[in-house]
């Protein structure tokens, strides 16, 4: 049964305001970054703002065009979207390689990055798996089956190689929680995390074996902890626990030492072998092994420099002293560091404002997603929370020294078409799937 | 529909504590760490910097040893340097135009928008017609700045150089910054941080076209430049020159201290040069030179050095013997040429006649007695526990132990004990008759010049001293403390009187040693050496101090393979001595005057 109503009858006009505020602010924050004397009109094409003018106003119409479709029509398509980004992902590594990466298309002057665009194909097939799966994620064909939904983009993303990219593709493990995988898996996930970044620390060190002569790299030193810990959990186990559930612990102990020991490895290994000089340089310099301001450290102590200088209030809008279009202390200062003149010109009041409104826009996707009766629509929410949250998490977080430099754009406001494009589709069709909510009968 | 839906909970909770972590973190950078800040204002080298004034060096009378003198910088900032025509640019700076380009390659790849070094130590002289010019070549830019200068050319190894800061300077000590200078050794390096100042810089705004906007943050980093403070050494520049003048074609060394103070007069080491060779942009290629020189100029013998010293070691001696008890000033002890030999003179009958005659056979004697006291039955243990005796009271002279002194580099002599000996002969396998040099000042005995020189004091003072030194005064401030600490010596006031009156009749009686000495108006005290030494003909050695009553001069002189100690080293020490009391030569020192700067004692070295 289906209703007729009008076009932006049930349109959600606080996401749809939030998305123009980030937009029209992102704009002038190009303007400022990059500002040329010869150029001050916002709309001169030789110029980025020009050309991101231009680029909002494709999304734009765009995402109109979005709102006049219909929601049965995206849900049908969504493996033919997967399907098509995941071609342009193939394609794109025969092309010839820009900075040392196979990420781009290039037409005419324009660049089209189809990684971009492969989050939208990527959200609406597992949507739409996802819904139509029932509830049997513990089956194991649907489990290799959401494996393939993600780990072909994955493949193809590293191929390029394009580590960022593929750091957001792991936002969706946030979907498959809220969809009902084991909740382990976030904890898992932390000390994971805590694991791998004291192996880091100490991968390049060597110490005396307690007692003895011989000299072992850092990670034997975790060994021996994990082992410590594997012992007393047992003696524990073994003193407090009630016999019959004692087995079923010891395995899990043994199994958890077996998994350190091989994560431990591997992550040693990566570091070591796997990574690129200047990944693993970036490690260092966020973990603090490199302290090397004017070469290594370069970006990020001018990020933070320019940044930290901004004061309360900041420098004013065009004041920057160092993320400013003439000085240019601050690289990318267009793209992936557009934090900082954010930050540099309106001090930690605007810098605040601008997490609050993505905040903001993060609990208006989650209040949204829960309160629609489709499935498929409320998998896709998440999907397209997850990729803003990775986004503003690494992008923000490597401006202010949190995160490794890893070079992917902050939404609505780093210079760039695909990005532009690929951000405002996401939330455009999510707006529209939402204006559909009352034709949902499930 | 499911059992997850509290999971939105786990999610929001996340979002929101990434939230405040990133805006505590913000708060942290922007609102509470400075450092930040300075940093960006580093960077963007929106900065003046104030070079401050290098504290000038006196003499004890004021005179000036270590002046400033300006210079000009040329830097250059590539970006601006649009247009500059650079083979006029090259002509007037005299540089080829191939220098031109590799200076400015150079430039470019330290930094396009930072200021860089292009052309350095242009001399005032250069600058007047390079100056009024430079309008015409934007982007070069000019720095004022001081490089030392020496009145006269006196004193070059105490005085120490400066030279350009490397990297290990730069990584020790976070002041220094690319390009500036550090005292690299005398007293410039020993002084470097009273007169070096401190650096003042002023943080500016600009705007995004590069207009000068305001002070950055109301000041709150700026800092005003700090002069680096004047200061005084005890040096007397007058008698520092006529010292090195006397050393002329000598190799060796005057050490002169005023006993009252502990002050150095003049510290003279011979072969010198001009310390104004080691300024300016051809301090490398002088330095190279001065290395590369067979007679060592930049090695200063009087600190770095140490010497056997000969018989001017016999004082101690005879100290030690009265102080304990071994001998009495009456004591007399045959001239045994057998035990070691002597030269031909009457029998000491005293130990006054022991120093005046400087023989050989009675420190044999009088030592052998210190050393071999019986307080063991055994000959070789009472040996060594006779020693330790002995080097503890030589110790006590400021002798083989590293005399408290702001003077970087210097050497400490050899005083050997028990250990000593034990190591080279074994535990009891040697006795007095195996160690006998040391009663005259060979064998082992090591001392250093500035010590030698302060025996001489010691024995003005009759048994203290003061630690010698240079500084005398610091500019808005005290020097330090152990400079003024007072250092007796085991020996009794009382038992110095015989020696001394030994000393006095070594220059002034028929048959001293160093009659050559003498002068009519002055009692000088001295005592003569003449050391053996592996490298040819004796050293000869001079200490002295004057006047007998009241003295105000104390010196060692050390002439190396010069021969006997009463030859050279006692008339210049007589000279020097009537130099600085009557600050004159009299008609009658005129002929020894003539005799000592004629004299070339270098000669097939």
């Amino acid at each position: 049964m289906r209703r007729k109503y009008a076009i932006l009858g049930d349109v959600d006009w606080v996401l749809i305001g939030l998305y123009l505020i980030l937009v029209s602010l992102g704009l002038s924050n190009i303007y400022a970054a990059v500002y040329d004397v010869e150029h001050p009109m916002i709309f001169s094409l030789s110029t980025e703002y020009g050309k991101q003018f231009m680029w909002i106003g494709i999304s734009l119409f765009f995402g109109l065009s979005i709102l006049l479709l219909d929601g049965s029509f995206i849900k049908k398509n969504a493996y033919w979207v997967y399907g098509f980004t995941m071609l342009l992902l193939l394609l794109v590594l025969f092309t010839s390689p820009i900075n040392g990466a196979r990420s781009w298309f290039g037409i005419g002057s324009v660049g089209i990055q189809p990684s971009e665009f492969a989050k939208i194909g990527i959200s609406l097939a597992l949507a739409k798996y996802i819904a139509e799966m029932g509830s049997q994620f513990k089956e194991f064909k649907s489990k290799f089956r959401i494996g393939l939904i993600l780990g072909i983009p994955s493949i193809l993303v590293l191929l390029q190689p394009d580590a960022g990219t593929f750091i957001i593709f792991v936002s969706f493990v946030l979907v498959l929680y809220r969809e009902g995988l084991s909740g382990n898996i976030i904890l898992f996930g932390i000390v994971a995390v805590i694991v791998a970044v004291i192996t880091l620390i100490v991968a390049d060190n060597t110490f005396f074996i307690p007692f003895t002569k011989i000299k072992v790299t850092g990670k034997f030193g975790i060994f021996l902890f994990i082992t410590l810990l594997g012992l007393v959990s047992i003696f524990m186990v073994k003193n407090y626990v009630i016999p019959r559930n004692r087995k079923s612990l010891y395995r899990v102990i043994i199994g958890g030492f077996l998994i350190s020991i091989v994560f431990v490895n591997f992550v040693e290994v990566g570091y070591t072998n796997i990574l690129q000089s200047h990944q693993k340089e970036r490690i260092d310099l966020l973990l603090g092994k490199i302290v090397d301001p004017d070469g290594k450290g370069y970006n990020i102590n001018r990020s933070k420099a320019a940044i930290g200088s901004g004061g309360f209030m900041g420098n004013g809008f065009m004041q920057a002293k160092l993320a400013n279009a003439n000085q240019r202390h601050v690289p990318m200062q267009s793209t992936d560091f557009i934090f900082c003149t954010w930050s540099e010109e309106r001090g930690f009041l605007g810098a605040s404002l601008l997490i609050g409104l993505y905040i903001g826009l993060m609990m208006k996707i989650i209040t949204v997603a829960e309160r629609q009766r489709s499935r498929f629509t409320r998998i896709y929410a998440y999907c397209v929370l997850g990729i803003f949250f990775f986004h503003m998490l690494i992008n923000i977080g490597m401006a202010i020294g949190l995160a490794p430099v890893i070079g992917i754009p902050l939404p609505f406001f780093s210079y760039g078409g695909s990005s532009m494009m690929s951000f405002t589709v996401l939330l455009f069709t999510l707006i529209k799937l939402d204006a559909e909510r009352k034709n949902v009968l499930q | 529909m499911n059992n997850f839906d509290n999971r939105k909970f786990v999610i929001t909770f996340l979002i929101l504590l990434i939230g405040s972590v990133f805006i505590f973190r913000l708060a942290y950078m922007q609102l509470i760490d400075d450092q930040w800040k300075l940093r960006a204002a580093e960077i963007s080298e929106n900065k003046l910097v104030t070079y401050p004034a290098r504290g000038i060096v006196y003499d004890r009378n004021d005179k000036i040893l270590i002046d400033n003198q300006v210079f000009y910088n040329l830097l250059v900032i590539p970006r601006e340097t649009e247009g500059v025509d650079s083979v006029e640019f090259a002509k007037l700076l005299n540089i080829p135009i191939e220098d031109y380009t590799t200076r400015m390659n150079k430039a470019r790849k330290y930094s396009k928008r930072k200021s860089s070094i292009f052309e350095k130590q242009i001399s005032p002289k250069d600058y007047t017609q390079i100056g009024p010019e430079l309008y015409k070549y934007p982007g070069f830019i000019e720095e004022e700045r001081t490089l030392r200068t020496y009145p006269k050319p006196i004193g070059a190894q105490m005085l120490g150089y400066m030279n350009e800061v490397n990297k290990s300077d730069i990584q020790k000590d976070g002041y220094y910054k690319s390009g500036d200078y550090i005292g690299r050794s005398g007293i410039e390096k020993e002084y470097e941080s009273v007169l070096r100042g401190k650096r003042g810089v002023r943080y500016i705004l600009q705007n995004a076209i590069g207009v000068f906007t305001g002070s950055f943050e109301n000041g709150k980093f700026d800092t005003v430049a700090i002069q680096g403070k004047n200061i005084q050494l005890g040096i007397d520049a007058e008698l520092q020159a006529y010292g090195e003048r006397l050393m002329q074609n000598k190799i060796g060394c005057i050490v002169a201290i005023e006993p009252s103070s502990g002050e150095i007069l003049s510290l003279v080491t011979s072969p010198t040069y001009d310390p104004n060779l080691l300024v300016g942009r051809n301090l490398g290629n002088n330095y190279m030179d001065l290395y590369k020189d067979s007679l060592k100029p930049l090695f200063n013998r009087a600190s770095m050095s140490t010497y056997p010293p000969g018989s001017t070691f016999k004082l101690m001696m005879a100290l030690i013997g009265l102080q304990e008890g071994v001998v009495t000033s009456n004591s007399s002890f045959p001239c045994t040429k057998s035990l070691v030999g002597c030269h031909n003179h009457p029998t000491a009958q005293t130990i006054s006649d022991g120093v005046k005659m400087s023989c050989n056979p009675y420190f044999y004697h009088l030592t052998k007695k210190i050393i071999q006291q019986n307080k063991s039955p055994n000959g070789y243990i009472d040996a060594g526990i006779g020693l330790d005796i002995w080097q503890d009271y030589v110790q006590s002279f400021g002798m083989g132990k590293t005399l408290p002194t702001d003077l970087n580099g210097v050497s400490r002599g050899l005083i050997p004990g028990k250990s000593y000996y034990d190591r080279i002969y074994g535990e009891h396998r040697w006795m007095f008759s195996t160690i006998f040099s040391i009663s005259i000042g060979q064998g082992e005995v090591l001392v250093n010049p500035i010590e030698m020189a302060n025996l001489a004091a010691i024995m003005a003072n009759r048994g203290y001293y003061y630690p010698p030194h240079f500084i005398k005064n610091i500019e808005n401030d005290t020097i330090a403390s152990i400079f003024q600490k007072k250092h007796k010596t085991k020996v009794d006031a009382e038992n110095f009187s015989y020696v001394v009156d030994g000393m006095y009749r070594v220059v002034n009686e028929a048959g001293g040693t160093a009659r050559r000495a003498r002068l009519d108006s002055i009692a000088i005290c001295g005592k003569t050496g003449t050391a053996q030494n592996p490298h040819g003909e004796d050293h000869s050695i001079f200490i002295a101090f004057a006047p007998k009553d009241d003295p105000k001069i104390a010196i060692s002189v050390y002439i190396e393979n010069a021969g006997f100690g009463g030859t050279w080293a006692a008339p210049i020490a007589s000279l020097m001595i009537e130099k600085y009391l009557t600050n004159a030569i009299s008609p009658s020192s005129i002929k020894r005057e003539k005799r000592i700067l004629e004299a070339n004692l270098i000669l097939g070295k």
